[in-house]
């Protein structure tokens, strides 16, 4: 391996503005890990705008950080106040808030904080090997494998979110039939244009993610009743004793390499690797019967594997130009404004971006280390701010942003309906990731389709013949007949943990 | 809020002065033409995404004119539908010269030809400033292709997969006419810009692709791209060796090629001091290291010539693509 440009990528890190912008995003990424509501992808889509001034590399650098400093963020308020700042954090209030209230919240805070150093900074370097090796070989992805990929990805955000899975399989199909709006890509023919230049070329990402992300949880949020907060703001004995550290070493490791994996997939991501991390551990621990009550393991194994999955999810988007999952759409949309399209020639063609943003994140990962013990009490503070004062300023920032990105009126119309959209999802309790994952991926979808049946003269079994394909397409099946396998599973589980 | 406040109270005092002057409208806009630009800001609407050639174009003149005409130029960027968006945004613009457009050739000698009737912006609802400069497409093959001249294809002993960057480019449309006249059963595979289509040449996802020069010249010169022809009228002068179509026997010229438009009934006067003004920014070596860098071709014609130039592409491409019962948009 080429190891120069990996230094020049340290180089461009180490800038002072680089510095300063991942410093940014590291902060934001906490704020917004410690609020409950707003989460990751809302703040990058908000952000989307203000990064068209940034230089590409720190823009991607600030938005990286905002996406893993969540990660730590979100785990402050679920073990404090078991109120889970951020999805992936949810298993984290089970163990984390019961130590809290054994007077060991400084305990679970410090083995969080190290555990998701040790899970992310793992994840970084296993990236930095694996990424440039799919990158090798990722001339050999043409229309059939990337129509498997997006078939994949689709499938898996739709099958393995978190919530109700009919309604995911909904909110995917609706991102679908609106990834054919605009001119056919094949034959120049409209398609729901009703005539408009605006809709020619499809609806825009930006605006969607920022209505439906942005917008849509600030009116959510609105609506919900905000208790008064009394939180401690005195922590103690953040550093983990001896036995902690080795009761929960096993976690962390098991954890670091489980997020990585989870991470990579397509549809998978951090809600999904702390999930199952925390179910490993559960089943291999010999006192099973200590999860829920305070185990220490049950807050690093979640803690760990949430940072190492946040990313790993960079290696689809940066290799192949797919992104993994809704956050890293966002990226995937903040890429596209800088004229970068992330993909195969990306590590190749711009290695300062690739490796700038991939070494930042060692840096990122030391910052939010230093910074999330200290400053617990400042970011529960932060809780405090209220709502009313919050949400207008947000709201105004989006509707701004949005004209900023293309100059055009019709995009701040369409976050004002997407931002609709989005909150009555919320409130009939559908989850807008899987829209915005199938509207990207569904453009990539039918076109490279469409393209592979060009290239087999319309003979389908194409797909099969090929090596690449041919596996992501076996992996399909196994996808789509996993919630079968998974419910047989849980149900010979249940009998031995009862 | 100070800004809207602004804009109100000069708004007024416009409208306030405006009355004053009565009658005697159109001799105050005569004067304004003469005393163009005026101090007042011009704006440079680009129908492409930021960072694409027809954007990085409009900057590097947008730079000179700047210090030519002593006022603000601000390139804002409009993309979609190939520019159509841009141009139809400018149709509607006052034609005092303080709003132009950077135009792109496919758009209104190419794009014609791939959507419904009526659905182009036609040219002749807008008054052209200058040309600007040229692009070239280039066919090119993955080296380990073993594809070297156009009798390597004629011999493939099975149809020819083309990559296009999109449906209604200049890629296409050329591609389509090499093939047809050459006899080639071929068939068009459309990628969503440049850079994919390279990707796809490279990959080997398809056989050859027609690309603009200053896109797959890197990969040219690195070897890992094999130049077939180039679609140029005459030899590209940073590949010297590759023959253009014409030569090779296809009568199929087809390239990129960018000009300054403004909205219709832009005053003489103020057309004549915009092309004296980008006619100086065209001198300035600055402009001209950046065509070199960018493997772009001066096409510095005024506005009239340009005008014919594109007219005469348009008519000549609707007769050939009908000649060989060309369909550019329901080719499949």
């Amino acid at each position: 391996m080429d190891l120069a440009p990996v230094i020049d990528g340290f180089g461009v890190v180490l800038e002072p503005v680089n510095l300063l912008y991942c410093l940014i995003g590291v902060v934001i990424g906490m704020l917004v890990g410690v609020l409950p509501g707003l989460g990751p992808a809302a703040t990058i889509a908000i952000l989307l705008p203000i990064t068209f001034e940034i230089e590409a590399v720190s823009a991607v650098i600030m938005l990286a950080g905002i996406f893993y400093g969540a990660q730590y963020g979100g785990t402050i308020t679920s073990v404090l106040l078991r109120l889970p700042g951020e999805a992936s954090s949810v298993v984290t209030v089970f163990d984390g808030h019961a130590l809290a209230r054994q007077g060991r919240a400084g305990t679970a805070l410090g083995i969080a904080a190290i555990g998701s150093f040790v899970g992310g900074t793992v994840s970084v370097i296993a990236l930095s090997f694996l990424a440039p090796l799919v990158a090798s070989f990722a001339l050999d992805f043409g229309p059939p494998e990337y129509t498997a990929l997006a078939l994949l990805g689709i499938l898996l955000v739709s099958t393995i979110s978190s919530g109700s899975r009919l309604k995911a399989l909904i909110a995917a199909g609706l991102g679908l039939l609106l990834a054919v709006v605009g001119r056919d890509a094949f034959t120049g023919t409209e398609r729901f244009t009703f005539g408009s230049l605006d809709l020619a070329d499809g609806l825009d990402f930006v605006p969607i993610a920022m209505g439906l992300f942005g917008l849509g949880e600030i009116l959510h949020n609105l609506e919900q009743r905000h208790r008064a907060i009394h939180a401690p703001t005195e922590i103690h004995d953040v550093w983990p004793s001896r036995q902690d550290l080795k009761q929960s070493s096993g976690a962390i490791g098991r954890g670091s390499v489980l997020g990585f994996f989870l991470g990579i997939l397509p549809g998978g991501g951090a809600v999904m690797a702390s999930l199952a991390a925390y179910a490993v551990e559960k089943r291999r621990s010999q006192h099973p019967e200590r999860f829920g009550q305070g185990a220490v393991e049950g807050v690093a194994a979640p803690e760990t594997a949430n940072n190492a999955a946040a990313t790993s999810s960079f290696i689809p988007l940066l290799t192949l130009g797919i992104p993994a999952n809704a956050t890293m759409a966002v990226i995937f949309g903040a890429l596209l404004i800088q004229g970068i399209r992330p993909g195969p020639q990306l590590v190749e063609q711009n290695p300062e971006l690739f490796w700038g943003v991939v070494n930042s994140m060692y840096i990122g990962n030391v910052l939010l280390l230093i910074m999330s013990i200290p400053l617990v009490g400042l970011f529960v503070r932060i809780l405090r701010v209220r709502p009313a004062v919050l949400a207008p300023i947000t709201v105004l920032i989006t509707l701004i942003g949005a004209y900023t990105v293309n100059n055009s009126v019709f995009d701040i119309i369409l976050v004002i309906a997407f931002g609709a959209l989005g909150y009555l999802m919320k409130k009939a309790g559908f989850d807008p990731g899987p829209l915005v994952l199938a509207f990207v991926l569904g453009a990539l979808l039918e076109e490279s389709l469409r393209r592979s049946l060009l290239l087999f003269d319309g003979d389908p079994t194409g797909f099969l013949t090929r090596p690449i394909s041919g596996v992501l397409f076996l992996a399909l099946v196994i996808v789509a007949f996993l919630p079968a396998i998974r419910s047989l599973l849980s149900a010979r589980e249940k009998e031995p943990v009862g | 809020m100070a800004r809207t406040r602004t804009w109100i109270s000069s708004a007024l005092a416009a409208s306030l002065l405006l009355t004053a002057c009565g009658g005697n409208l159109g001799s105050g806009s005569d004067d304004e033409a003469a005393d163009f630009p005026d101090g007042k800001a011009i704006t440079v609407y680009v129908g492409q995404d930021p960072g694409g050639s027809t954007d990085l174009i409009a900057r590097a003149l947008a730079e000179e004119v700047k210090n030519e005409l002593d006022v603000a130029v601000t390139v804002e960027n409009k993309p979609g539908a190939n520019g159509a968006l841009a141009a139809q945004e400018l149709a509607g613009k006052t034609a005092d010269g303080h709003t132009l457009m950077i135009y792109n050739g496919s758009l209104a000698y190419i794009t014609p030809l791939a959507v419904p009737e009526g659905e182009a912006p036609d040219i002749a609802d807008y008054d052209i400033v200058t040309g600007i400069s040229q692009d070239d497409y280039v066919l090119v093959a993955a080296a380990d292709s073993g594809l070297k001249t156009m009798d390597d294809l004629k011999g493939l002993g099975k149809a020819v997969k083309f990559g296009t960057t999109g449906v209604g480019t200049g890629s296409q449309l050329s591609q389509e006419l090499l093939f047809a006249q050459a006899g080639i059963e071929s068939t068009a595979v459309p990628f969503d810009g440049g850079s994919p289509t390279l990707t796809a040449v490279l990959g080997g996802q398809v056989d050859v692709g027609s690309i603009q020069l200053g896109e797959a010249v890197e990969q040219i010169e690195a070897g890992e791209l094999t130049p077939i022809v180039t679609f140029a009228s005459e030899r590209v002068s940073y590949l010297p060796d590759t023959p253009t179509a014409v030569e090779a026997g296809y009568d199929a010229p087809v390239q990129q090629s960018r000009a300054v438009f403004a909205p219709k009934g832009t005053p003489t006067e103020v057309i004549d001091t915009l092309a004296d003004a980008f006619g100086k920014a065209f001198g300035a070596e600055s402009y001209q290291k950046f065509n070199e860098d960018n493997q772009l071709t001066p096409n510095e014609v005024d506005g009239e010539a340009l005008r014919q130039q594109w007219t005469e592409n348009l008519d000549s491409y609707r007769t050939v693509t009908e000649e060989h019962q060309i369909d550019l948009g329901g080719d499949q």
